[in-house]
């Protein structure tokens, strides 16, 4: 009975789909310097960058028009489609603002406290001594929305211009170039037709593209099959649900957690975890990850991280307090084999989660898309100086990085996990300790999709929602804000 | 005299707007706790009688502007703006609607005023009106005060319940010299907006589908429900999704909000996204054969079994008790 997804791909080609030439004449074209897709830590990191070193260049800068460099974000304002744990390492923010203060910063606290635990469903089992990878002291507990806000105020006091509610639908390609991007059209119906407020997309064309899609990023897609970039292994994701707390007790530490409610089994491939950050005095947030290529159909994260918060050690943490947020978002988890083979074609570069710049075990992104962002920008400005759109310098940039370091360093460890917690948590404990050195070799990242699922049946029994403590889908859902028209047209194919 | 202002909509036929009356009352009980009075204004060829009669609701007066053009908001911001300046109105109340909600708004640039839209409820402190208003989607509540009067107040659709006690009105008549730009607009024709049977949001009991009815024709079961009651029928997004029933009776976060005397959920689970679309209806009745379903948790009456059988039985018990 068991299914393969890949069996039933879903009806689009994304290279055909998603990739099209300039067709607005020209007095209806948006003309720009460069242009972001996307407003995350990648995008806008960028950004801020761009404007920082264009205040040395004044010829590129006029050579870029009014609008030297635009950010093409689909939220109402950067920050309101971005989701992550996290516990941010500070370089970043370290190199792009080096005159302001930590405590100036989008973030909670600096972590002084962290320990892994490993649940049954009654104890909770601290790991000493606690593996290197969930070590975060010297990192800061943020919010990525919070991130994003920040980031994207900095942006515009620089000059940046933010195109919020901005879809960016198709990439724009002439001769093999990366041209711009064209932006969606609003106003169609559930079958695509035209409202009476529909308005056509236009061609924002642009000198240099940075795509910063974040995970499940469209246009990434359809340009690493386009222009044959794809890695030598397939991209594969985790899902990652959260839930925002408001509790009476403040939270000492930074807490991982292995184990329960995932199941062991390696026929189950139940990879993954839960975090618990203090966010302030007030506040904590709880989330729990897990491989997108489970086997059981009907294994829900939702209700797996419901389940996880009726174990007594968590209850300890969130009694007598109040959910205020909820949400969920899929991480690329693939690593360095599964990044492209290139991060730029002429015209285009390619940042942060859209590359898969994800360390999977120290479950760090925020500042590798950062770091990859503002090196970007470097190498942008000097090929745009040179009336060069060949951004090669930018893919040297990050392969003598600490990006290419780390991710090579781990370029293994995600793989054995799903292998079953025992296989999984020796291999991946050996991988760590000796920084990636053994057993090395290129461990192959299986597609998601094409991992057979199978309803396991009643074995899984997710606690009943109260909506006080435990709540259902539904509820989370309209917590997260969700409410999008009746009438828009489906954002998903089968 | 300082007090409140209500305008009172009338239909072709002289019956009053459900919304209007409840703005009537509530601006009379608002006006008693302050120790002033409340008064309406209407628009247009109406009886003395029928002016009178407005008197019911709590309002002693009534301004009556019989030449000035119906149906159009700017003549009336014209007759209010005097009427609120010559006798010094502090604050001027809308029922929900939209007539009253561009009258509203006009009343409140013309006399630079402060204005709340979409208020559910209305309170005294300190000798001034607050008015409270939902915000962030519905999830909390906001209290708006005013700085200085005249204040406006906007209600939103069926916020204000009615009180019929007995009393006449003062009727006067206005005088009420238009500005220029008021009459180059016309009404031609006025007639039901959206055509279709009952409007939802009028209706004092509604009978709503949901998922659990299981299939489109067994609507059938809601609409001989909803007639032997003299209701209208409504529905959950799930259904209308599943192209069982229009999106025009729609009911929750995406459609349609209601709060009708009796609201008789049929085979609806009660999530949050609906929810919020019906929780102010005075009386809730739910049936539904899942006794875990969370409508249960905020009826007011609620029946555990199989609406199937259940509901042709009720219509029928409806019937005997009218004599039909």
């Amino acid at each position: 009975m068991a299914v393969e997804p890949l069996e039933y791909p879903p009806p689009v080609k994304p290279a055909e789909e998603f990739i099209t030439g300039i067709t607005d004449p020209e007095e209806e074209r948006i003309e720009v310097g460069v242009a972001i897709v996307g407003g995350g830590p990648a995008g806008l990191a960028c950004a801020i960058k761009l404007m920082q070193l264009l205040e040395d260049e004044p010829e590129l800068t006029e050579k870029l028009g009014e609008v030297p460099v635009a950010v093409v974000e689909k939220g109402k304002t950067p920050g309101a489609h971005l989701l992550s744990g996290a516990n941010m390492k500070p370089s970043a923010m370290r190199e792009l603002f080096p005159d302001l203060d930590p405590s100036d910063w989008p973030v909670y606290q600096e972590v002084t406290k962290d320990a892994v635990y490993f649940l049954t469903s009654k104890l909770a089992a601290p790991l000493k001594p606690m593996p290197p990878n969930f070590r975060n002291h010297g990192n800061y507990v943020t919010s990525i929305a919070k991130l994003g806000r920040f980031l994207g105020e900095k942006a515009e006091e620089a000059g940046v211009y933010i195109l919020s509610e901005t879809a960016a639908d198709k990439l724009l390609v002439e001769d093999r170039i990366v041209r711009g991007v064209r932006s969606g059209d609003k106003g169609r119906g559930k079958d695509g037709e035209e409202l009476s407020n529909f308005e056509p997309g236009s061609d924002l064309v642009a000198k240099a593209t940075v795509l910063a899609e974040g995970t499940l990023g469209h246009l990434t897609d359809a340009a690493l099959e386009y222009f044959d970039l794809r890695g030598p292994d397939p991209q594969r994701w985790e899902l990652g649900v959260k839930e925002v707390w408001e509790v009476e007790k403040p939270l000492d530490r930074v807490i991982h957690t292995l184990g329960w409610p995932l199941r062991w089994r390696p026929k189950y491939k139940e990879a993954g975890g839960s975090f618990i950050y203090p966010m302030g005095e007030d506040k904590v947030c709880i989330g729990l990850v897990v491989g997108l290529d489970t086997s059981d159909a009907t294994f829900s994260t939702h209700d797996a991280l419901q389940e996880l918060k009726t174990h007594p050690f968590v209850k300890k943490i969130l009694e007598g307090g109040k959910r205020v947020a909820w949400g969920a978002k899929t991480i690329p988890s693939g690593g360095y084999w599964s990044m492209p083979k290139r991060l730029s074609s002429p015209g285009m570069v390619i940042t942060g989660d859209a590359a898969g710049m994800v360390n999977v075990p120290t479950l760090k992104g925020i500042h590798y898309a950062m770091h990859s962002g503002m090196y970007a920008a470097e190498a942008i400005v000097e090929s745009l100086k040179q009336d060069s759109v060949n951004f090669e310098s930018y893919e040297r940039k990050v392969k003598g990085s600490l990006i290419e370091k780390d991710l090579w360093q781990s370029r293994n460890m995600r793989q054995p996990l799903s292998k079953g917690l025992i296989f999984g948590g020796v291999m991946g404990s050996l991988m760590v300790l000796t920084k990636g050195a053994f057993p090395g070799g290129h461990w192959k990242n299986e597609p998601d999709a094409e991992v057979p699922v199978e309803p396991e049946g009643a074995v899984r029994k997710y606690p009943k929602p109260d909506n006080k403590y435990i709540f259902d889908k539904l509820n989370s859902v309209f917590l997260s804000g969700n409410a999008t028209r009746d009438d828009a047209p489906n954002h998903i194919r089968i | 005299m300082p007090g409140i202002l209500v305008y009172a909509l009338h239909d072709d036929e002289g019956n009053f707007n459900k919304n209007s009356l409840g703005a009537l009352s509530e601006a009379a009980k608002l006006a008693g706790e302050l120790g002033t009075e409340a008064a309406a204004v209407v628009v247009g060829d109406v009886s003395d009688d029928a002016a009178a009669e407005l008197g019911k609701y709590g309002v002693s007066k009534v301004y009556r502007a019989k030449e000035a053009p119906e149906g159009l908001a700017q003549p009336i911001i014209d007759v209010m703006a005097k009427v609120m300046q010559d006798n010094d109105f502090d604050y001027a109340l809308f029922g929900g609607g939209l007539l009253g909600f561009e009258i509203g708004a006009g009343l409140t640039a013309r006399l630079n005023a402060g204005v709340t839209m979409e208020v559910t409820q209305v309170n005294v402190q300190d000798g001034k009106l607050v008015a409270e208003r939902p915000i962030l989607q519905d999830s909390q509540i906001a209290d708006v005060g005013y700085v200085e009067v005249p204040g406006i107040i906007i209600g939103r659709l069926n916020a204000f319940d009615t009180n019929e006690g007995d009393g006449t009105a003062e009727v006067e008549d206005v005088q009420v010299e238009l500005s220029p730009w008021s009459t180059k607009a016309r009404m031609v024709t006025r007639g039901e907006q959206r055509g279709a049977d009952v409007n939802i949001e009028d209706a004092n009991i509604l009978v709503g589908g949901g998922r659990g009815l299981g299939k489109a024709e067994n609507f059938e079961l809601a609409e001989q429900l909803a007639e032997s009651m003299g209701g209208a029928v409504a529905a959950t997004r799930a259904v209308v999704d599943a192209g069982w029933y229009p999106y025009a009776a729609q009911i929750g976060q995406t459609g349609k909000t209601v709060a009708p005397n009796l609201y008789l959920a049929l085979g609806i689970s009660g999530a949050i996204q609906h929810k919020v679309g019906m929780q102010n209806s005075e009386n809730i009745l739910a049936i539904n054969k899942d006794q875990n379903a969370p409508i249960f948790e905020f009826s007011d009456l609620g029946v555990v079994g199989d609406l199937h059988k259940i509901v042709p039985k009720l219509t029928e018990a409806i019937k005997a008790k009218k004599g039909s």
